[in-house]
């Protein structure tokens, strides 16, 4: 009653931005469950980790190597991002104009930050593709790539760590969603990212 | 949850008039009021009370509807700072400050002090009291005090009887360090260490106070002859408001009296924080601004030169600012980077940023966008105040990488079973 009780995490009037969870193209890749958090057309969209989080924003640095611009009427830039683990595949449309100029801009190859919205499709065989919708990209350096693989892969051990012994919604539904998920291929993803920063 | 002190502190009130309560049926409606109803504790004790004040036929606070049977010996008369919501209490203070009323049901308000401290008053216009004279003593027999706000409150009712008293007593408070600061009426004295910008056309002046043990966040509202407080003096501030918002203080300092100080505090800076991580969005109205230059005003200025308050001012003043959001991976903070900040960490100086706001076709969007590419995506330590979920940031540094941090991190992943 003073306030404080956790349901009141968001407070009346004050917007609580969701954070950009920090994430490997290798584990994006095997994502397959997606929700919405509430009923309203305006809810917002998670893909839920393997590694056991929601995330409905990211965060990614890695190499920008290739950009394709789609479409007649309806304009849109297609990219891939690389990092030390796979691709990220990336789209800005005509619903993000600032995003898409950014990117339409950039010179391939090149070291970029995108923040940007995960979202799942189900292709006709039946697999699963990820893709991010980009809000926002700019061409960075080496030093804050090499950041983000630290960065990353510190929070995917936090991720993987939690999974062992953790209760959040959020572990329990992705133990439901990914049952066969071993957390010695999330370590190893996280030695071979880190391993291919030259020391 | 206990509800036996609630209860002690009802039953001690009506004790005072002579009164038992039952203990258990008075805890037990507290319990429903709040476990089953969901009720704040504080409006269930005076609900309970005024329920019994009416089975007593006492008269209950603000209802103006009694025949008086609790004055005369049945308070006693305390020293202000002792005066607890739910007493009824008979003191004698010094009107130290009167307040415009908020409603027309209420005909005086203000606060009145003793060498103890000071509490808040209100008159009922149905009580009919005399009205107060600012810097006047009085004797206020059998008034009730309760809570308004989280902060206590001496109600004036039809059953107090006010007597001016011949006492000329200056009357000058004790100070209190700003950690131990409480809700309600208080004293301090401190030095003003950063202004802010107002949120609001009634607000003169908002900003951040401190002395040695602390810091707290000041306003000013509007009123006749109120002037603002200067950066870096030092003043004592008699008879502020301390109010209670979101677990944090502050202090409405409008109808306190305030006197400006010789010399200097050694204020604490405690309370700084460190964030680490990502800026992930440079909201718009960053990069260079033109600022009002009404003395005292500074507001930021639409493109068309217009300030909210003293419309077109063709001779702005340009300013360097980054709103935005710094991401750690579980929490974006919202961010606010002033000039010196922001010409330290995107190398673009004031005068550098007006020479392109003037001569690129871009104009002022130009900075923005030299600003962005500069910022965006980097990792970045940030250190400074987290005020109303923003952190005003005094340092922000570009972070690097560190080879330490990369061999801790190999370990721990390939150390594992």
């Amino acid at each position: 009653m003073s306030g404080t009780a956790p349901e009141m995490g968001r407070r009346d009037g004050s917007f609580e931005r969701e954070p950009a969870r920090r994430v490997f193209a290798s584990e994006l890749r095997e994502c397959r469950y997606q929700f919405k958090d509430g009923e309203d057309e305006k809810s917002p969209t998670f893909v839920l980790l393997p590694t056991g989080e929601r995330s409905n924003r990211i965060f990614i640095v890695g190499t920008l190597t290739e950009k394709t611009r789609q479409g007649e009427q309806n304009i849109f830039y297609r990219g891939r991002v690389i990092d030390p683990t796979g691709t990220f595949f990336i789209m800005a449309g005509s619903y993000q104009p600032e995003a898409m100029q950014q990117l339409a801009k950039i010179e391939t190859p090149a070291f970029v930050a995108v923040i940007g919205k995960p979202n799942l499709y189900q292709k006709p065989d039946g697999s699963y593709l990820a893709s991010v919708r980009v809000e926002a990209i700019t061409v960075v350096d080496k030093d804050t790539r090499d950041l983000w693989v630290l960065d990353t892969a510190a929070h995917m051990l936090d991720r993987v760590d939690a999974l062992a012994t953790g209760t959040s919604p959020d572990i329990v539904k992705a133990k439901e969603q990914y049952p066969s998920v071993d957390p010695a291929v999330y370590r190893k993803m996280a030695y071979d990212a880190l391993a291919q920063i030259k020391m | 949850m206990d509800y036996s002190e609630v209860t002690e502190r009802i039953s001690r009130k009506f004790s005072k008039s002579g009164k038992e309560i039952d203990r258990q049926k008075v805890e037990g409606k507290l319990r429903r009021l709040i476990d089953e109803f969901g009720v704040q504790p504080s409006e269930a004790e005076r609900s309970v009370s005024n329920e019994l004040a009416k089975e007593f036929n006492i008269p209950a606070a603000g209802s103006g509807g009694g025949t008086g049977a609790g004055a005369g010996g049945a308070t006693e008369q305390k020293a202000i700072a002792q005066a607890q919501p739910g007493d009824w209490v008979t003191l004698e203070g010094k009107v130290v400050s009167l307040a415009a009323p908020a409603s027309p049901a209420i005909a005086q308000s203000g606060i009145i002090a003793d060498e103890s401290g000071g509490i808040r008053f209100v008159v009922w216009a149905k009580s009919n009291a005399p009205k107060m004279k600012e810097g006047a003593w009085y004797r206020i027999e059998s008034a009730v005090v309760d809570e308004y706000k989280n902060i206590p409150n001496l109600k004036v009712h039809s059953g107090t009887t006010i007597t001016e008293i011949e006492k000329t007593d200056p009357l000058i408070p004790e100070p209190s360090p700003i950690r131990d600061l409480r809700p309600g009426i208080g004293s301090v004295r401190a030095k003003v260490i950063q202004e802010w910008e107002v949120t609001h056309d009634r607000m003169l002046q908002s900003g951040l106070l401190g002395d040695e043990t602390g810091t707290v966040k000041f306003v000013i509202w509007k009123e006749p002859s109120k002037e603002k407080l200067a950066v870096g003096t030092v003043y004592s501030v008699f008879y502020a408001q301390v109010d209670e918002y979101n677990e944090r203080l502050s202090l409405n300092i409008t109808t306190a009296t305030i006197m400006q100080e010789e010399g200097d505090i050694v204020t604490a800076t405690g309370g700084d924080v460190e964030i680490r991580g990502a800026i992930v969005h440079i909201a718009p109205g960053s990069g260079i601004i033109k600022r009002c230059p009404v003395p005292g005003c500074n507001r930021a200025l639409s493109r068309q030169n217009y300030c909210p308050i003293h419309e077109i001012q063709p001779n702005f003043v340009y300013d360097l600012r980054i709103k935005g959001w710094l991401d750690d991976g579980e929490k974006t903070h919202n961010i606010l980077l002033k000039r010196d900040v922001v010409e330290a960490l995107t190398g673009i100086n004031l005068d550098q940023a007006k020479e392109i706001a003037e001569n690129n076709p871009l104009g002022m969007d130009e900075v923005f966008l030299q600003m962005r590419d500069k910022v965006l995506g980097r990792y970045v330590a940030c250190k400074g105040r987290e005020i109303e979920n923003r952190l005003l940031v005094n340092t922000c540094e570009r972070m690097h990488f560190e080879s330490g941090e990369h061999a801790k991190l190999l370990n721990r992943a390939g150390g594992a079973p």
